[in-house]
């Protein structure tokens, strides 16, 4: 470059008001989200009195972890039900993600590489259970659990969230597959790969991050649902968090630091998976796989 | 090393003959290369000696085995592809190692083999870089390291030079066949552009619409084509193609053009012209072979200039003849200007005849 050029005062750029305004929407819309967590948040490390205070403590005058101790202790029986509960809805969740992940990645793979008869048939099937709103299902699912025997088990869960998440996945996972060019597994079974390995070694590292961007998905999925988790499940020992947390809301209803403290706790292996895998999530859902 | 041999190949995707009846042999050492427009087939046709897709017929040998049902790392073949394909997240390092370590070799023996192909490719400073990491023409150098790390039984290349600059491909043209020349390694070598071809192969193989149309030294590809297509598709600029008529003045057999001249033929290709299956005789012939004159003389027929395009030590004229367009090579001190009538005078000993219903060239 020349110096010339550098000298040159750079031109005033005009004040982009798109910008501005998509920068307000964003600030207002995280202010709109973050608030209630906050507010969770400073509940639960409030005293059950200080938190029914009126007007309210803005920040509680004694901080007490408490709430946290009497959930994460099992020699009461609040923390022998929370942990039991924590225990159901992740055991649940890490299955259906696992499942999932086992189905999904050989199914995308198949949609992706594979010409065979009743494929785009096929592949929209896989479609059309997302057309619906989930609580469609509910009812035949639910006589279907019954005529399989499964109600009142973990196993009609799983079933029933991996219904809901393999679409989703084996759709994100064919996307990438397809950016994943078929040379890179030619050469590599020209350089002595079997088929398998070829995809074992070369295909499935370069999907990494759609693996675990669709896992994020499916578990998340599985953690928060409600609705098919409080129809077939009625034994409180199989219950999942959700659903007992809401048992917590009719039972300690005037507890509302201890309910906040458990909703928190709730939200943390979500936030944890977040933060651990977020570099792999952004690259999943921006760049695709590779550019070729 | 290992020659290969193609036997009556066939490949179609339901009605469409993407590779239809190929045969040809590739001698051991031997430079070979598959040219021919794009979509023609080539790429196909290397798929399937490396046995990356199923025949729908024939046979394939590579040295002393029929390798039809082989899978492709069982045919000990390297293969270099167009876009490289080089595994984005593993280090060169172990891009050129993959191979070897899929072919269970011990740690040390593995290190060594690419430590010497990468000093043979003087990529020895980018081993532990990643392939995003490197220059197109690094790229094509790993590329062909992976291929060197083995010795195969053969070289097979798709287009590999095609995806660098106008510079590089000249450079690397010459290193590939220096170290074709060194190694006396076989080669079956893409390429759609017939200058590669000629340059670099001891044959060729002109591909048309998955029919192979010519198997020969390019010396005789250029100097023999054997029907019109190949005349048009080897030699740049292509030879010029005029279709003409075969007809008698009394005396003579001559080539009758609608526009009303006639060219007298010699008794030679006058013998050739008959044999034509119908009247419909095209007339080929290469720019070198082209007198250009500003007034009639024996022999020549009349045209006009549509372009003329110096380029310093050779002048490019086109001129339309019975509407076709001939390529023409002059002095650069012939001044014409296009939309000038000239006459265009052909040497009987060097043009060609071909059948204008079959496209065949008329030989005796
Ligand atoms: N998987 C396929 N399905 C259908 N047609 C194909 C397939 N692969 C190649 N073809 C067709 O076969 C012809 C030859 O292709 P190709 O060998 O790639 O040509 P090229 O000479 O340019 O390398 C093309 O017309 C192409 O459209
Ligand atoms: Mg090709």
């Amino acid at each position: 470059m020349t110096t010339q050029a550098l000298d040159r005062p750079a031109p005033r750029k005009p004040i982009d008001w798109w910008r501005w305004a998509g920068r307000v929407f964003l600030t207002f819309l995280l202010i709109f989200t973050v608030l209630p967590m906050v507010w969770m948040v400073l509940t639960s490390i409030k005293s059950q009195f200080a938190a029914l205070q009126y007007p309210p403590q803005w920040w509680p005058a004694e901080p007490t972890l408490q709430n946290y101790w009497r959930l994460l202790d099992p020699s009461n029986s609040v923390g022998q039900e929370f942990l039991r509960y924590f225990w159901n809805s992740f055991y649940v969740s890490l299955l259906t993600t696992v499942i999932g992940v086992v189905v999904a990645v050989p199914a995308a793979y198949a949609f992706s590489r594979f010409r065979f008869p009743g494929r785009t048939f096929l592949f929209f099937t896989v479609l059309l259970r997302n057309m619906f709103p989930a609580v469609v299902f509910l009812m035949p699912l639910f006589l279907l659990m019954r005529w399989l025997g499964l109600v009142n088990t973990h196993g009609s869960l799983i079933l029933t969230y991996l219904t809901f998440g393999l679409p989703l996945s084996i759709w994100l996972l064919k996307g990438f597959y397809d950016n994943i060019p078929i040379q890179l597994e030619q050469a590599a079974r020209i350089d002595g790969a079997t088929r398998f390995q070829a995809f074992l070694y070369i295909v499935m590292p370069l999907s990494t991050p759609g693996i675990i961007a669709t896992s994020i998905f499916s578990f998340i999925g599985a953690w928060n649902e409600y609705v098919y988790a409080y129809t077939f499940l009625s034994k409180q020992d199989s219950m999942t968090l959700p659903v007992g947390i809401q048992r917590f809301f009719t039972e300690f209803a005037t507890d509302w630091p201890g309910l906040m403290a458990a909703t928190f706790m709730m939200s943390v292996p979500v936030v944890v998976l977040f933060l651990v895998l977020q570099k792999y999530f952004v690259r999943a859902l921006t760049e695709g796989a590779v550019k070729s | 090393m290992a020659e290969v041999v193609l036997k009556d190949v066939v490949k179609n995707y339901g009605a469409m003959f993407a590779v239809n009846n190929v045969s040809f042999t590739v001698a051991d050492g031997e430079f070979v290369a598959l040219v021919g427009p794009s979509g023609c087939g080539k790429t196909t046709t290397l798929n399937l000696i490396a046995g990356l897709i199923p025949m729908s017929g024939g046979d394939i040998h590579i040295g002393d085995r029929l390798v039809n049902d082989l899978d492709p790392k069982d045919r000990d073949i390297a293969m270099v592809f167009q876009n490289y394909a080089l595994y984005p997240n593993k280090t060169v390092f172990n891009n050129l190692a993959f191979p070897l370590q899929m072919r269970k070799l011990p740690r040390a023996e593995i290190d060594k083999k690419v430590q010497s192909a990468a000093k043979v490719l003087d990529i020895t400073h980018l081993l532990e870089r990643k392939p995003r990491e490197l220059s197109g023409g690094q790229q094509q150098r790993v590329a062909l390291g992976r291929a060197l790390v083995r010795d195969p039984r053969a070289f097979l290349m798709d287009e590999p030079l095609s995806n660098l600059d106008a510079k590089l491909r000249v450079q690397m043209r010459s290193e590939l066949k220096r170290f074709h020349q060194d190694l006396h390694a076989t080669v079956v070598y893409v390429t759609h552009d017939q200058l590669e071809a000629v340059t670099m192969a001891d044959k060729m193989a002109v591909m048309n619409g998955g029919f192979l149309q010519q198997y020969d030294t390019p010396a005789n590809v250029f100097a023999n084509p054997i029907n019109t297509f190949v005349a048009s598709f080897v030699g740049s600029p292509a030879m010029s193609l005029i279709p003409l008529e075969v007809a008698s003045n009394g005396t003579q057999t001559v080539l009758q053009s609608s526009e009303g001249w006639e060219l007298p033929l010699s008794p030679i290709n006058a013998r050739k012209a008959l044999a034509a299956s119908t009247k419909k005789v095209v007339l080929g012939a290469r720019h070198s072979t082209l007198k250009l004159a500003k007034s009639a003389v024996p022999g020549s027929v009349p045209g006009k200039v549509y372009t003329v395009e110096p380029t310093g030590d050779i002048t490019f004229a086109q001129v339309f003849i019975s509407g076709a367009v001939v390529n023409i090579s002059l002095e650069p001190s012939v001044a014409i200007r296009p939309d000038e009538m000239v006459f265009v005078e052909f040497d009987q000993e060097r043009i060609h005849l071909f059948d204008g219903e079959t496209t065949m060239a008329l030989t005796l």
